[in-house]
């Protein structure tokens, strides 16, 4: 195809941009749309997922180590739990650190009522421990526990096993509404490209007849399409911007009253920034230019 | 050159729309194909255009044998055939000057060659003035030449007008037939279908009569336009 022939091409999809301006628009219009409902989903659902791992990475499981043994032993019992598969990270959390800790939770009055000396703190000294795998922290505790030197093993199992379930149920969930918003938009999609070839069909009819091959005759409605689909993702990624920095910003304001929740996980936008705009103008050239060319497609068949 | 052997077409709600046609159509012929609706005038050029397929038989087109053309080679076909109809047919977003180009820009023709060529055929027609036009600003007349300068413009073998006077004032039916008179003179296949007897009558030639099917009259007459001149 000659360079001429190109531009024709492309200057004919522009053209036709405008010359089916209402179409057009509805086009812009229901990709838009459709991004933002997708978008906005995976979003949600990607935050919702960190800030339930943020929650996860905050519980721990408390090993108690057996009173009185040597520090040979207690770096032995360490290395033995940091071979365990599912270990995350284990931290020495000793007496002292335990004691002073619950000083400062007490008041002032309450700490009168507890003055032991140094050699007499009941606090024993233990190995804070998170896992990888929320999930498998009951077995995982079963295992420590048989270790020597052990005394017990304290660990959040129910709450664990809550959390995984609640975590399993919000990914079925989303995936299923994502899912769900992907079908309908590629349907609504359809329909309306269909509806924006169909009123030219006549056009398309009289370039089969001077001999136009099918390659000629759908090149201006692809690069149409993508045109209006790339515009939509623009206007779908302000817009998306928009809503999610005042969301954030409601977040950051209340940063003490969230934390708890482990809000403060929210990603920023701009750290996501290059994939949602890749993934959005991607999304938008594809479905814009395949939803025109496929339905000029069915008209070609003269 | 079209050439049909034995070609008979049956659609598939059961009607036999030819039967057994034989018919040869040399280059640089003109001819009229007369007959009443439905005697299979319009699945005669749906078949020389390959929109249908003989049910049996074989036809050639222009060296072209449709039965066995691929449909990726269809538009190869079509290029080779400026085909005029009844009801113009011009895309409505594009002037004169457009719809003519487009068939080139099709072809992929160089740019130079669509910028000296489109002026000239626009000028045959005699539509020089009305090159910027659309086509829903000129008559019926004038839309039916800037369709004949589309099926001219790249210079095909054979043009297949279909009913190209049926939708337009009949004093001009005789300009458009004279301009295909012309353009045949210059060595341009036609094949005009109608049912105008006045006009055959008039004009003379072959006439190819289409009968429920079957080829009931193919034969020259001279026309009263010889007569009287």
């Amino acid at each position: 195809m000659k360079i001429s022939s190109a531009r024709y091409l492309v200057g004919q999809g522009m053209k036709s941009i405008w010359r089916n301006r209402m179409m057009s628009f509805a086009s812009f219009c229901i990709i838009l749309v459709s991004l933002l409902m997708v978008g906005v989903s995976v979003l949600a659902t990607i935050n919702l997922n960190r800030i339930i791992e943020g929650i996860e990475d905050q519980s721990e499981a408390a090993v108690i180590i057996k009173d009185g043994i040597t520090q040979e032993q207690q770096d032995q019992l360490r290395s033995q739990i940091e071979q365990i598969p599912n270990i995350a990270e284990v931290r020495f959390y000793s007496k002292d650190e335990a004691w002073e800790k619950m000083k400062s939770d007490m008041k002032e009055e309450q700490q009168d009522l507890f003055r032991y000396s140094e050699d007499e703190n009941p606090l024993p000294d233990t190995f804070r421990v998170t896992v990888k795998d929320i999930g498998q922290m009951a077995d995982t505790a079963l295992v420590i526990g048989s270790l020597e030197n052990v005394d017990t093993v304290k660990s959040p199992t129910e709450f664990a096993n809550q959390l995984v379930s609640i975590k399993n149920i919000i990914m079925i969930i989303m995936t299923a509404v994502i899912a769900a918003l992907i079908v309908v938009c590629l349907i609504i999609i359809s329909n309306t490209t269909r509806a924006s070839v169909f009123s030219r069909r006549k056009e398309i009819n009289i370039m089969k007849y001077v001999g136009a091959n099918n390659t000629f005759i759908r090149i201006p409605f692809f690069i149409e399409g993508m045109v209006v689909g790339v515009l939509a993702a623009g206007a779908a990624l302000l817009l998306t911007k928009f809503a999610y920095e005042s969301v954030y910003g409601i977040f950051e304001n209340d940063m003490s009253l969230w934390s708890i929740l482990g809000v403060d996980n929210l990603y920023p936008f701009n750290d996501m920034l290059v994939k949602v705009t890749v993934a959005y103008l991607m999304a938008g050239a594809v479905i814009g230019a395949l939803g025109t060319s496929i339905s000029a497609g069915k008209h070609l068949k003269v | 050159m079209v050439e049909f052997k034995d070609v008979s077409v049956t659609y598939s709600s059961g009607v036999d729309a030819l039967n057994k046609i034989n018919l040869k159509i040399n280059d640089g012929d003109f001819a009229f194909v007369v007959g009443s609706s439905g005697a299979g005038k319009s699945t005669l050029i749906k078949l020389i255009l390959k929109e249908i397929n003989a049910t049996s038989g074989t036809v050639m087109v222009n060296g072209f044998n449709l039965s066995k053309l691929r449909r990726g080679k269809i538009p190869a076909l079509r290029r080779t055939i400026g085909v005029v109809f009844q009801d113009f047919r011009l895309i409505p977003t594009m002037t004169v000057y457009e719809n003519v180009a487009f068939v080139l820009r099709v072809i992929d023709a160089p740019s130079k060659y669509i910028r000296s060529r489109v002026p000239y055929v626009i000028s045959l027609v005699g539509l020089q003035d009305k090159a910027k036009a659309y086509p829903t600003e000129l008559s019926g007349g004038e839309q039916q030449r800037v369709a004949l300068a589309r099926a001219l413009v790249n210079d095909p073998k054979l043009i297949i007008a279909d009913e190209p006077t049926g939708n337009i004032d009949p004093t001009l039916s005789y300009e458009i037939v004279d301009l295909l008179r012309s353009i045949n003179e210059c060595g341009t296949t036609v094949l005009m279908v109608t049912h105008e007897h006045d006009l055959v009558r008039y004009f003379g030639g072959r006439i190819i009569n289409i009968n429920h099917g079957s080829i009931a009259f193919d034969e020259v007459i001279g026309g009263s336009a010889e007569n009287e001149n």
